[in-house]
């Protein structure tokens, strides 16, 4: 292999590793990050040029034919999984080690078809600079990190959710409440059905964020039957949240 | 003394003008002042990159901070701490990317700088999830085929999107390789194509015009496009299907000097672009084909062309009208029914003919600061000017001839048909383009395909400014005002495109019916209740952003129909439910419905709740009109959480 063909069994060797890393390396760490988006992106289109042997005539040419070829490829890859019905991870890394494999052996039958654009070096770079662009991503990372931060603790609305589910074999009920407020409320909850009452929960005190749960046993009818369940503010004594639910005829 | 060249007054008929029509038309005339483009070139400096790279962070610094004051509710200190960033971003970039002597290397880092730049406003606006309802269209796709991993699902919310999945097949193969989200997938690979998509347009511009700084004048100027900065950054499939156009123009551009075996690759490459290309975006397969297509007429016309260059030419235009046209066909030609309304509402409206557009009536357009109208109004202004002093320049640099035959005897070459380029001249006229799209964007019914036509009319907006910038405003060897004017106007172009691109960029407050800015952590929560406790698939109905929320975070069937032609709004509006449509109700599949009582408190900023075709669009809704289900017998209100409340339809069914 001449040294300008180091970029073929380079890629199959990127295209290997992905294979590797989905199988054995869990989802969204950094070495599967690192090894699938270039192989999503990027090298399949560089090994097709090849393949075709296209030459490019500067580095930003080559990768965006490069990338251009590579979504293009990405895109058949999708349609040929789909045709036999392997659109999973282990499908994904499949095609794109086939296709790099397969045109990386075209490329390196192809006489000629060696040049590579070469990468050109910054004349007059040195440490400061180096550190202000370090600086820099350092300082828009920390954005992005604000921004989280921000959204987190965004909250417009302060509220209380109340919720009542018929069981699937409608033999319970089952009554939620979630704090989603600034501070603990109290609460009595009463669950009614068809007037009479069920069940009752005095002074369950909710702070933010707790959720309460209860399966409330309801005695099955051969009609149905309307259940009401009301959630009471003690601080303000008023009827608070009020929901109902159906339970089916036995 | 007279403003008027002696070789132009010597020009005879023009000398017997008017002194004003005269200096009008030697501004606008296509005069090239002397010739020659670029300053000798300054080695690029790491000094500039590097201090420019920390300025473009601490702008976002300053965004971030910005959008926290708006979430807070301090909107002033929000305003002041956004536009300071923006300004500081946009300004000192722009003003080195379009400096005369700068380096080819040094203006292309900065270029991706400023992109990657703008395209962290959409990062920072909601920096963990999707935002608008344009991507959460395209995220149901891929949630759905993530789950059933096979193409062609139906996506009722766009019954379109099946036919071209590109986007959803690319988002989906980098989740299933890396293991990351769909959002972050999503936006690293929307920040590669950002790159690649200025990369393209900066070598497409240089293939044509042989210069690195028109080029990067002209990607500065479609930066200012009012798609750029959002509607490209969307994860939707116009995002992708502009950079397959763009490295389509860059690809062909490129191969117009080459001969033999390497002219016959980069015809392969196209095609292979084209294929792509038709598979991923109905409207960036349009704008590819008339791109093609005309510049394969005027090389038809060009006097002197060959018969090789006519044939390729031809070829491109066959495969990039055939391939879509093939697909489209294949699928029943959906593209057609879902272009053809909005393109006639459109254009109704911009004739005033038979449009009753009751949003505009009723609601106005919505409301944005006074500053950022004025900006977008001084962009827009600008950009006029630049088409108005470019236009004649543009094609002067491509007649034959030009330089023996200067000023207005160089159109005359055009009219016999003798241009050196045809791209040049369709990209010339294509800048007319710009003109109709702010018409149609100056009404609510045709703002859609007015946006729409800015993405393929800034293509040659961009050539016809930059034009005008290197060969009029600087000139070849610009010093003070003339170096800083056009600068400072660049960045206000910019500026202006970034004010366009968004009614409210700054995160805030719920507003009523605003897409992006109705999305809060209360209405999510609900979606992802839904799915918890209820499971996903199951038929849900709501207004258009809890719709979306559902699909997505709580992964329901959602639907905008009730039944056979009852849209959701019809029964959400009245205060009492008529009987026909309560039987539909009854007899329809619905099984559950969710009422945000936040409709009630106010107007839709966009001007509907539900669809943009429901029938009492504006009208604001009342809450006894979306309490009335808590008296029908049959369903239940099994969820309330004050604001939002879901009821159980299926016991209705049964009745």
């Amino acid at each position: 292999m001449s040294v300008e063909n180091r970029d073929l069994p380079a890629a199959c060797i990127w295209a290997t590793a992905t294979a590797v890393a989905v199988a054995v390396v869990g989802d969204g760490t950094p070495l599967r990050v690192l090894l699938g988006l270039p192989m999503a992106v990027l090298v399949p289109g560089h090994v097709l040029l090849r393949a075709i042997g296209i030459r490019t005539h500067s580095l930003l040419e080559h990768l965006v034919y490069a990338v251009g070829t590579s979504l293009v490829v990405g895109i058949s890859g999708g349609f040929i999984l789909n045709a036999v019905g392997a659109l999973t991870p282990a499908g994904w890394a499949t095609w794109f080690f086939l296709f790099v494999v397969t045109a990386s052996l075209v490329a390196a039958r192809r006489g000629g078809a060696s040049y590579l654009p070469s990468w050109p070096r910054p004349a007059g770079f040195h440490l400061r600079h180096a550190v202000a662009c370090a600086l820099a991503a350092s300082v828009a990372t920390g954005a992005y990190v604000l921004a989280v931060r921000d959204e987190a603790k965004q909250q417009q609305y302060e509220y209380t959710e109340f919720s009542m589910l018929p069981s699937i074999d409608g033999g319970r009920l089952i009554v939620a409440v979630r704090s989603a407020e600034a501070r603990t409320q109290r609460f009595d909850l009463e669950v009614t059905i068809d007037g009479h009452q069920l069940a009752a929960f005095r002074s369950l005190a909710m702070a933010p964020g707790d959720v309460w749960t209860r399966e409330v046993p309801v005695p099955l009818l051969a009609d149905p039957q309307k259940a009401e369940a009301r959630l009471y503010r003690l601080e303000d004594e008023r009827l608070y949240r009020q929901v109902t639910a159906l339970v089916p005829g036995s | 003394m007279s403003m008027v060249p002696d070789r132009l007054a010597a020009g005879g008929r023009l000398n017997a003008l008017p002194f004003w029509m005269r200096s009008v038309l030697e501004v606008i005339g296509p005069d090239l002042h002397g010739g020659g483009v670029d300053a000798p070139p300054q080695p690029a400096s790491p000094g500039w990159t590097a201090a420019l790279s920390l300025t473009v962070a601490t702008a976002l610094l300053l965004i971030a901070a910005g959008h926290g004051a708006g979430r807070r509710g301090e909107a002033d200190l929000a305003l002041l701490l956004f536009w300071s960033g923006i300004v500081l971003m946009v300004v000192p970039t722009s003003f080195r990317i379009v400096w005369p002597s700068v380096g080819r290397s040094e203006r292309l880092v900065l270029l991706l700088l400023f992109a990657e730049g703008l395209f962290c406003l959409k990062i920072l606006y909601s920096p963990t999830g999707f935002a608008d309802y344009d991507e959460f269209l395209h995220w149901i796709a891929v949630d759905d085929l993530m789950t059933a991993r096979r193409l062609f699902l139906s996506n009722p919310l766009l019954p379109v999107g099946p036919t071209y999945p590109g986007l959803e097949i690319l988002a989906t193969a980098i989740v299933d390789l890396t293991g990351l989200s769909v959002f972050a997938a999503g936006a690293l690979l929307l920040a590669v194509l950002k790159g690649t998509f200025v990369g393209a347009l900066f070598l497409f511009y240089e293939r044509i015009s042989g210069s690195p700084r028109m080029a990067a004048i002209a990607c500065v100027v479609y930066m200012g496009c009012s798609t750029f900065v959002l509607f490209e950054s969307m994860f939707s499939y116009e995002s992708l299907g502009v950079v397959f156009c763009a490295v389509i123009f860059a690809a062909e551009a490129g191969s117009k000097d080459l001969v033999g075996g390497s002219r016959s690759k980069a015809f392969w490459l196209v095609a292979i672009l084209l294929a792509g290309l038709m598979v991923t975006h109905h409207l960036s397969a349009v704008y590819a084909a008339i791109y093609l297509g005309a510049v394969a007429i005027l090389e038809m016309l060009r006097h002197g062309a060959s018969r090789r260059e006519i044939g390729l030419a031809a070829a491109l235009a066959g495969v990039v009208v055939g391939l879509p046209v093939l697909w489209s066909f294949a699928w029943g030609d959906p593209m057609v029914g879902y272009l053809g309304p909005v393109i006639e509402t459109g254009f109704k409206a911009l004739f005033h003919r038979n449009i009753q557009d009751t949003r505009v009536e009723v609601m106005g357009w919505p409301s944005e600061p006074l500053g950022m109208r004025l900006t977008t109004m001084a962009g827009i202004l600008l950009l006029a000017l630049g088409c108005a002093t470019g236009f004649f320049r543009s094609l002067a640099t491509t007649a034959v001839g030009a330089g023996a035959q200067p000023g207005w005897l160089a159109i005359g070459a055009l009219l016999e048909r003798r241009w050196r380029d045809s791209r040049i001249v369709f990209l010339t006229f294509l800048a007319f383009g710009f003109p109709i799209s702010v018409a149609f964007r100056l009404n609510v019914s045709g703002w859609e395909i007015g946006n729409r036509t800015g993405t393929l009319a800034f293509f040659g907006v961009g050539l016809v400014v930059a034009t005008s910038v290197v060969y009029f405003w600087q000139g070849p060897a610009a010093r003070r005002w003339r170096v800083v004017a056009p600068a400072l106007a660049l960045a206000v172009i910019v500026l202006g495109g970034v004010t366009a691109a968004w009614l409210n960029p700054i995160q805030g407050r719920y507003r009523v019916g605003a897409d992006a800015e109705s999305i809060e952590p209360m209405a999510i929560g609900t979606a992802l209740w839904t799915k918890e406790r209820l499971g996903p698939g199951n038929r849900f109905v709501a207004d258009r952003v809890n719709l979306m929320l559902l699909a997505t975070y709580g992964r329901q069937d959602v639907r905008i129909f009730m039944g056979a032609g009852i849209s959701d709004s019809r029964v959400y509006e009245p205060e009492e439910l008529p009987p026909d449509d309560l039987y539909a109700l009854k007899h329809g599949d619905v099984d559950f419905m969710l009422v945000d009582m936040r409709l009630s408190t106010g107007p839709p900023v966009l001007g509907f709740y539900f669809q943009p075709w429901e029938a009492n669009a504006g009208e604001p809704l009342s809450p006894a009109a979306l309490l009335k289900f808590d008296g029908i017998e049959g369903i239940g209100r099994i969820y309330d959480n004050g604001w939002i409340k879901i009821y159980d339809m299926r016991g209705l069914h049964e009745r």
